[in-house]
C-alpha cells in the first residue's frame, strides 16, 4: 500500500472533522450533562428507571440470542445444506428486512384485530387470538425482523471459508458435525458477534414497535415522560446511552484483534446432504417466511383491500408524506454523504491516527438511539438562547438524522476513496493539470458507485425512522412513518395497511439493490 | 491404453504393509475400475491404478481432467459411482462401501494449506492426534522434521506460503496415516520456493517411506517427484510408467506432447524407417504395426541439431543460459524446434536439421 509520506491534508479538513466529532458527540454529551443539570432526586429517578433498565437488557439480550440462533441456523442451512430451493430461500429470508419493526408489529397487531387474517383463520376453528402485548410478542416479532442483520454476514462468512478446512478436520478423524463445531463455528465468531451487536444496538433503541406492544422499556418511558417529567426522561435516556456504550465496548474487547483474515474469494462449499432432516428444515425456514414476511404483508394487504374496497383509504393523504419522505431521505443521504467523505479521505488517504478516532465518534451516532439524539436536540434547540428557531423545522430534522445515520455512509465513503488509488491520482496529473478537470472525469466517475450505495443505505434507513421524526418533524410535516404511526393511533387499519404497503415497497427496491446486491456472494452463489 | 494397470515387478505382492524406521505403517492402493460421476457427467472413468507401499506416484493433467476428484475419492471426499478403492487389504470404497474420511487413515495437503486459522502452529498440527498419549511430543517431532520446531506458538496467519505448506505436511503426518495425497500442494508458491519446498518435501516422504499420490498440471513437478507418474486426462489414466518410460515410450501423441515438448511429424512408412520434412527417422511402432504406409512420429527437440547452410531457416532464438532453443521453419514451411547448447546460430541463418536420437515413436496416420 502506498503510504502517503509527509503529505498533509489541507487544513480546512481538520476544521471539519473536528466540527463533524463534536457534531456527532454533542447529542450524547449533553443529555448526560442536562441529566446532571435538571437535578431533581437523581438517586430516585434512576431507581425509578431500573424497571425500564431491566426490561431493556431482557428484550435486548433475548432478541439477539434468538436471532443469532435463526439467523446462523438460517445460513447454515441456506448455505451449507442440500436444501431444495435453497437460491431463491436465501433471498426470501432476507425481506424481513424491508419491513420497519414498527410497521411490522403494527401489521401483526391488525392480523390478530378482529376482522385481520389470523382472527379470521383461527376464527373458523373457534379460537380467539390473544391481543398481542408485553415481552413475548415483543421478543418474537422483534426477533422475525432483526435476524437478517445476523444471517447476511454470517452466510456471507460460511461461503468465504475454504471448504478444505473442514475437509482437514474430517481427514483428522473429526466428524462432520466435530468438524463444524471446532473449525467452522470459530471462523463465525467475528460475523455472529458483530451481527449479534447489531440486533442488541436496534433492540435498545427500538421504540415503535416495543410502544404498540406495551412493553415497558427505557424508550418508552423517555418517549412518554419526555414533556411531563423531564428528569426522568433525561436519567432513562442517559442510562441508555451508557447501555449503548458498554455493549459496543464489551464486543470490541470479545472480539479481540484475532480476524480472520477476510478473502474475496467465494466457494462452493461441501453441501451436507439432510437426509430425513430435510422436511423439518423445510418447515423451519418456511415458517420464519410465513412470520417474518407472509403474515404482516398478507394482514396489510388484507386491511388495505377492504378499504379500498369500501372507500376508506384516502389516496390523496398519502401523496404528501410519500413526496415527503423521499424529499427528507434523499437530503439526508446526500448531505451525510457530503460530510463524510472529507472524513473518508483523512482516514483511507491520509492515515491520520486521529482521524481514525474521529470515525469512530461517527460510527457511535448509530449507538445512540435515534430517540435520545432528537430528545437532546429538542432539548438543546429550546433551551439555548438564540437557537429556538430552528425547533421544529427541516434543517434539524435533518442534522438528527445525519448524525444517527451517517456512519451508514462511512465505509462506502471509505471504499469510493479507495477506488482513487494514489498511482490513479498521480498518473492523472501528470495527464490533465485542471483539478477541476480531473475531479469531473476520473474522480467522479470511479468514486460515484460507492457514494450511490452509501448514500442509499442512509436513505433507506432514513424513510424507516419513526421516533426522531415524531419529535423532531416541523408541525404538518407527515413522513410515511408518521402517516401509518399516526393512522394506527386512530385505528385506521385501512391506511395502515396502504401506507405500511407503499413504505415496504419503496424500502424493498431500495434494498434490493443497496443490500442484495452487495451481498450477491450470498444471494447468487 | 485406457485404465492401463501399472507394470512393476513389485505389485500386488508387499501390500499388506510394511513398517519403517520412522514409525510409519505404509500401505499400497489399489484403485480398481474406479468411476466418479457427478450430476451425470463422467468426471472419472474406471481408473485402475496399482501402487506399491511406499511408492511417490504423480497424478499428472490438465486442469479439469478428473484428477482431484480421483483424489477426493481416495480421501473419503467424493463417493465413488462404480469401481473400488483399496488401502491396504481394506476396502474403503466401493458400490456398498463408503468408509467415511475420518476413518481412511489418510493423510491430505491441500493447494493452500488450509491451514486453521484460530489455531496456533502446535495446535493445527496435534488437531489429528487427539486421544493420542504424548500428542505433544509427537507434534514437536513431526515440525521438526518440516523443519519447523520453533515455530509451535506461531498463528497460521504469521507464516510465509512455505511455511504454512510445510506445516500443512506436518499435520497431515501427524497421525501417522497410511497414504498420504497431496493437491498441487506448491502451486501457490512462488517459482524460486517451489522448487526448494518441492526438494525438501521429496526428501521427507522419501525418507518415511510413505505411500504418495501428488496431483499435479505440471510436467516438470510430476517427474521430479514421481517414481512413477500416471497420466490422466478427460477423465481417464492414459499411461502408467517411470518418468523417463513416459518421455521415450509415450502411448499416444497427445503423452507424448504433454509430458514434453515434441514435433508432429508426418511421414510414409518404409523399413523401420518414416521419411519426413526433416529426413528419413528410426521409428518404431507403439502399437502393432499398421497395415498402412501413413504414420505420424513425435520427436524430441533434443533430438534435432542444426548444421549451417541448408534450406530451412532460423526464426526465433530464446536462449536459456544452459541450452538454446531455435525456431526453425523448413524449406514446406513446417516448423520445429530444435535445443542445442551453442548459441552459434540467429535469426535468419540458413541452416540444415538433422536427426541425431536413436529412434522415434510412430503412429498410424
Amino acid at each position: 500500500m502506498a503510504v502517503s509520506h509527509g503529505r498533509v491534508p489541507p487544513r480546512w479538513m481538520f476544521g471539519h472533522a473536528i466540527v463533524l466529532a463534536a457534531a456527532f458527540l454533542l447529542p450524547g454529551l449533553f443529555v448526560l450533562i442536562r441529566t446532571v443539570g435538571l437535578g431533581g432526586d437523581l438517586v430516585e429517578t434512576l431507581g425509578d428507571s431500573l424497571g425500564p433498565l431491566g426490561r431493556t437488557i431482557l428484550l435486548s439480550t433475548t432478541v439477539s440470542v434468538s436471532a443469532v440462533v435463526v439467523g446462523t441456523g438460517l445460513a447454515w442451512l441456506l448455505v451449507r445444506t442440500d436444501l431444495p430451493g435453497r437460491r431463491v430461500l436465501r433471498v426470501l429470508v432476507v425481506l424481513p428486512l424491508v419491513l420497519p419493526s414498527f410497521v411490522g408489529a403494527a401489521a401483526f397487531l391488525a392480523a390478530v384485530a378482529p376482522g385481520g387474517p389470523v382472527h379470521s383463520v383461527l376464527g373458523v376453528i373457534g379460537v380467539v387470538p390473544p391481543r398481542l402485548s408485553g415481552l413475548l410478542p415483543s421478543w418474537q416479532i422483534l426477533t422475525l425482523f432483526t435476524y437478517p442483520y445476523v444471517f447476511l454476514p454470517v452466510a456471507a462468512r460460511l461461503l468465504a471459508i475454504p471448504p478444505s478446512l473442514e475437509e482437514s478436520a474430517r481427514l483428522l478423524g473429526r466428524t462432520g458435525r466435530q468438524a463444524f463445531f471446532e473449525v467452522t463455528l470459530p471462523q463465525l465468531r467475528s460475523a455472529i458477534l458483530s451481527g449479534g451487536l447489531l440486533v442488541f444496538l436496534y433492540t435498545v433503541s427500538e421504540f415503535g414497535a416495543v410502544q404498540l406492544l406495551r412493553y415497558d422499556t427505557l424508550t418508552r418511558v423517555i418517549y412518554s415522560s419526555r414533556l411531563s417529567d423531564r428528569p426522568t426522561s433525561f436519567a432513562s435516556a442517559s442510562i441508555l446511552i451508557l447501555l449503548a456504550v458498554i455493549v459496543v465496548l464489551v464486543e470490541r474487547n470479545v472480539r479481540g484483534s484475532a480476524r480472520v483474515n477476510e478473502r474475496s474469494e467465494r466457494f462452493t462449499p461441501a453441501s451436507q446432504p439432510l437426509g430425513r432432516w430435510r422436511a423439518a428444515a423445510f418447515g423451519a425456514v418456511g415458517v420464519v417466511i410465513l412470520f417474518g414476511v407472509a403474515v404482516p404483508v398478507s394482514s396489510l394487504t388484507v386491511w388495505a383491500w377492504r378499504g379500498i374496497v369500501g372507500g376508506r383509504v384516502n389516496f390523496s393523504r398519502l401523496v404528501m408524506p410519500a413526496i415527503n419522505t423521499a424529499f427528507v431521505g434523499t437530503l439526508t443521504a446526500a448531505v451525510a454523504v457530503a460530510v463524510i467523505v472529507p472524513l473518508a479521505v483523512l482516514v483511507v488517504r491520509y492515515r491520520l491516527r486521529s482521524s481514525s478516532a474521529i470515525s469512530a465518534v461517527v460510527i457511535a451516532g448509530f449507538a445512540v438511539p435515534g430517540l435520545v439524539i432528537a430528545l437532546s436536540l429538542v432539548s438543546f434547540a429550546v433551551n439555548t438562547p438564540g437557537v429556538g428557531w430552528i425547533y421544529q423545522t427541516l434543517p434539524l430534522l435533518i442534522v438528527a438524522y445525519v448524525i444517527h445515520f451517517g456512519a451508514q455512509a462511512m465505509g462506502a465513503a471509505e471504499d469510493a476513496v479507495r477506488a482513487v488509488p494514489d498511482k490513479l491520482r498521480e498518473s492523472s496529473q501528470l495527464l490533465e493539470s485542471s483539478a477541476l478537470v480531473r475531479a469531473r472525469r476520473v474522480d467522479a466517475p470511479l468514486m460515484r458507485p460507492s457514494l450511490l450505495s452509501g448514500g442509499g443505505l442512509v436513505l433507506l434507513s432514513t424513510i424507516k425512522e419513526l421516533p426522531a421524526t415524531l419529535l423532531l418533524a416541523p408541525i404538518g410535516f407527515r413522513t410515511l412513518a408518521t402517516e401509518v404511526w399516526g393512522s394506527y393511533e386512530d385505528g385506521r387499519f385501512a391506511q395502515v395497511g396502504v401506507g405500511g404497503l407503499v413504505l415496504i415497497s419503496l424500502s424493498a427496491v431500495l434494498t434490493w439493490f443497496l443490500v442484495l446486491k452487495r451481498s450477491e456472494a450470498v444471494v447468487a452463489a | 491404453m485406457l485404465g492401463r494397470v501399472l507394470t512393476n515387478p513389485l505389485a500386488g505382492s508387499a501390500r499388506a504393509g510394511r513398517t519403517l524406521n520412522t514409525g510409519h505403517t505404509t500401505a499400497g492402493l489399489w484403485l480398481s475400475e474406479a468411476s466418479v460421476h457427478i450430476g451425470g457427467n463422467p468426471i472419472v472413468e474406471s481408473a485402475s491404478l496399482d501402487i506399491t507401499p511406499g511408492t511417490i506416484v504423480s497424478l499428472l493433467g490438465p486442469s479439469g481432467c478428473g484428477k482431484t476428484t480421483l483424489l477426493r475419492s481416495i480421501a473419503g471426499l467424493q463417493r465413488l459411482s462404480s469401481g473400488s478403492i483399496t488401502v491396504g487389504d481394506v476396502v474403503i470404497a466401493s458400490d456398498s462401501v463408503h468408509l467415511p474420511p475420518e476413518q481412511r487413515r489418510v493423510g491430505m495437503v491441500f493447494q493452500d494449506g488450509a491451514l486453521f486459522p484460530h489455531l496456533s502452529v502446535a495446535d493445527n498440527v496435534s488437531f489429528g492426534l487427539r486421544g493420542w498419549a504424548g500428542s505433544s511430543d509427537r507434534a514437536n517431532e513431526v515440525l521438526a522434521l518440516v523443519d519447523m520446531a520453533g515455530f509451535g506458538d506461531r498463528m497460521p496467519g504469521t507464516l510465509s506460503g512455505g511455511q504454512r505448506q510445510r506445516v500443512a505436511l506436518a499435520r497431515a503426518l501427524a497421525p501417522q496415516p497410511s497414504v498420504l495425497l497431496l493437491d498441487e500442494p506448491f502451486s501457490a508458491l512462488d517459482a524460486g520456493l517451489r522448487l526448494q519446498v518441492r526438494r525438501d518435501v521429496k526428501k521427507l516422504i522419501t525418507q518415511i517411506g510413505i505411500t504418495t499420490i501428488v496431483v499435479t498440471h505440471d510436467q516438470e513437478e510430476a517427474f521430479a517427484l514421481g517414481e512413477q507418474v500416471a497420466v490422466m486426462s478427460q477423465g481417464a489414466i492414459h499411461q502408467v510408467g517411470a518418468p523417463n518410460d513416459l518421455y521415450e515410450n509415450p502411448a499416444s501423441p497427445w503423452v507424448a506432447t504433454f509430458v514434453g515438448e515434441g514435433i508432429g511429424l508426418a511421414g510414409s512408412f518404409e523399413g523401420g524407417y518414416v521419411s519426413t520434412a526433416i529426413g528419413s527417422l528410426p521409428a518404431r511402432w507403439v502399437s502393432a504395426s499398421p497395415k498402412t504406409a501413413g504414420a505420424s512420429v513425435i520427436v524430441r527437440p533434443e533430438q534435432l541439431v542444426l548444421t549451417a547452410g541448408g534450406s530451412a531457416e532460423v526464426t526465433d532464438v530464446e536462449y536459456y543460459g544452459h541450452d538454446v532453443r531455435y525456431d526453425v521453419t523448413l524449406r514446406d514451411q513446417s516448423n520445429v524446434s530444435v535445443r542445442s547448447l551453442s548459441p552459434e546460430f540467429k535469426v535468419g541463418d540458413r541452416v540444415d536439421v538433422n536427426f541425431v536420437g536413436t529412434s522415434v515413436p510412430a503412429w498410424p496416420a
